[in-house]
């Protein structure tokens, strides 16, 4: 399998840039100012509980072995311990991905679907009041910050109107969920608890929505010119010449050649959902990855910034990835 | 270009939408950058001046048009005010990626070697990353206050810049008038800066006012997390986040005002960007 191959050989390229990441990660956090230890102290703690914290953690060591014990523990998938919670990282960070996983994979698809329908339509009717109005709403959905949008979308759908949950959590606990991979919607699904399933989509819709609003303006774009650039090239001239009827032109010529931009500009879009989760999650209380890496930022939590750090960059990576696999199954004319 | 009648109607009709974009998003600046610059002549308050004689929360209307915040401030003046923060700090956020950008994307397009290689690598490193996520860490790490935040802001977006030069450049280096320029001996850093240089921008007048809408979203969500401008000093990202806990007790104007100023100010370097785009892609085609 050629696709196979090309996956396991980016895999493997994979490996010197996150290296890169660690090494600068792990030395930056260290050189700038500000200090973790100072912020688990009380404010009489003397010198020699602030040593014995320090040794507590590893940190008394010289820099070069504390990155060798990091680099061991990174490859037996150990993170390390936070210094303000105490509790292993990794274990931290696993119920903290799949909540922000479930927003943006769920915003970008529907974000994706969005853009190929509207988009299409829009340069079939290229330059009409429609196209102008569609790609003007689109632009001010894109202008709009991200949090902002989240609270009136708060204020109207909360507040006002009373239809959605209150910005606090993810699932209604009542519900017994049973974790599983901590993306609510999907462990309901998983255990067949219906009335969690409903409660999760709810708790799920004003945030999915936000991001959605915010990220489809640029793959909208994307979906009209390239398809505007098929509508106006003379391949569908002559398809359209000799009579082939309507469906066959919009499937055989227009469909497949609009997308083929897409994937990697989905890519890109992915990165900016994951720094917009930071903003969202705040504004609906989603207890997600992005606050859970900005409060370890925010205290110097080394190996809490460190481990996410590295699983941004992954998942960026991999998004990537994932996208050039897409884009040669769309695009033959793309060898990999 | 092309002489088909249909071919050019059509040009035509995409470069007049194109104008009508860039029209509205220039028209929209230019009464923002007014309303803002004039602000002190609207209003009777000072950004920070706490009214005495009004509640804290007051509801719009009378004295107060937008009502009062928390701290009983009134939330119009605080928005004129708090617009020249915004504004000054994403234009110069931006002026200065673009100067920085530009000077590695000219160096390391033209001379090329290893200086390219190792510029190149560095950007590749900083666009691993999503770039509101790399402002944040920045921003975090500088810490906050108008001077950091312009510099963090700066710092994000020049790779970016530095790419788009440094791609023109290495088409442009070749050209027969650089040639020309060249052996008729004009000195390299005359060479770069009269003939390279100016060619070499024409993308980044595209992307400069995008990104300067992009500049303004990212200070006021670095605001809204507490990384940005501190407290008391108006700036609508901050505004927003003094207002979040009115929301769900259903009161607005604390932040919905700011978050509309963003918005319009942000929409119309969206559309100006976006019309320039169409001009460029008439252009083009």
């Amino acid at each position: 399998m050629r696709i196979l191959r090309f996956v396991a050989r980016r895999l493997l390229q994979l490996i010197p840039v996150l290296l890169g990441v660690v090494v600068l990660t792990f030395l930056l956090v260290r050189v700038l100012p500000g200090d973790p230890i100072r912020t688990i102290l009380g404010p009489n703690a003397t010198a020699a509980d602030e040593a014995a914290a320090r040794a507590r953690f590893g940190l008394d060591r010289p820099l070069w072995r504390q990155f060798t014990d990091y680099l061991g523990g990174l490859v037996t998938g150990d993170f390390g311990t936070s210094i303000q919670s105490g509790q292993s990282v990794g274990s931290e960070m696993a119920l903290r991905i799949g909540p922000t996983m479930e927003l943006v994979v769920l915003a970008v698809a529907i974000a994706v679907v969005i853009a190929t329908v509207v988009g299409l339509w829009s340069a079939r009717h290229a330059n009409r009041a429609g196209d102008h109005g569609i790609r003007v709403l689109a632009l001010i959905g894109n202008s709009m910050p991200e949090f902002w949008l989240g609270l009136v979308l708060i204020l109207v759908g909360y507040a006002g109107l009373g239809w959605f949950p209150a910005p606090s959590g993810r699932v209604d606990p009542d519900t017994d969920l049973t974790p599983i991979t901590g993306a609510d919607a999907l462990d309901a699904l998983l255990t067949g608890n219906m009335p969690a399933l409903t409660s999760a989509l709810w708790h799920l819709a004003l945030p999915v929505l936000t991001l959605v609003i915010v990220i489809v303006a640029p793959l909208l774009r994307s979906v009209r010119a390239s398809a505007l650039e098929v509508l106006r090239s003379e391949p569908y001239a002559a398809a359209e010449a000799h009579g082939l009827p309507g469906r066959v032109l919009r499937r055989g010529y227009l469909v497949r050649a609009a997308l083929v931009r897409l994937p990697s500009l989905a890519a890109l879009v992915f990165g900016f959902a994951i720094g917009s989760t930071v903003l969202i999650e705040y504004v609906y209380s989603w207890q997600g990855f992005g606050q859970w890496a900005l409060r370890g930022l925010l205290y110097r939590d080394y190996p809490v910034v460190q481990a996410s750090v590295l699983v941004i960059a992954l998942c960026y990576v991999v998004v990537f990835l994932i996208a050039d696999v897409v884009h040669a199954m769309l695009d033959p004319r793309v060898r990999i | 270009m092309s002489l088909l009648r249909t071919g050019r109607s059509r040009k035509d009709r995409d470069g007049r939408f194109g104008t009508v974009l860039v029209a509205a998003g220039a028209g929209i600046l230019a009464v923002v950058a007014l309303a803002v610059l004039l602000g002190p002549l609207f209003t009777s308050w000072g950004p920070n001046q706490i009214d005495g004689d009004a509640p804290t929360l007051a509801e719009p209307g009378g004295a107060h048009l937008f009502g009062t915040d928390v701290n009983g401030m009134d939330v119009w003046s605080r928005l004129l005010y708090a617009g020249r923060v915004d504004l000054g700090i994403a234009i110069a956020a931006v002026a200065i990626a673009v100067v920085l950008g530009s000077i590695l994307g000219v160096v390391a397009g033209y001379f090329g070697g290893w200086l390219d290689d190792v510029l190149m690598r560095l950007t590749d490193i900083f666009q691993a990353f999503p770039t509101f996520i790399l402002a944040l860490a920045v921003a975090a790490l500088l810490g906050s206050g108008p001077l950091n935040l312009t510099v963090a802001i700066a710092l994000v977006n020049a790779p970016a810049y530095a790419r788009l030069v440094r791609a023109e450049v290495r088409t442009i280096r070749d050209l027969t008038y650089v040639d020309a320029a060249r052996t008729s001996g004009a000195s390299t850093i005359g060479l770069l800066w009269r003939h390279v240089l100016p060619n070499s921008l024409t993308p980044v007048r595209v992307i400069a006012p995008l990104n300067c809408g992009w500049a303004m979203l990212t200070l006021a969500g670095l605001s809204f997390l507490g990384l940005g401008i501190p407290v008391p000093d108006a700036e609508w990202g901050a505004m927003i986040s003094l207002g979040t806990g009115d929301v769900v007790a259903g009161r607005w104007w604390t932040s919905v005002p700011p978050g509309i100023a963003l918005l319009v100010c942000v929409l119309g370097f969206s559309l100006l960007g976006e019309g320039l785009q169409e001009r460029a892609d008439r252009v083009r085609r």
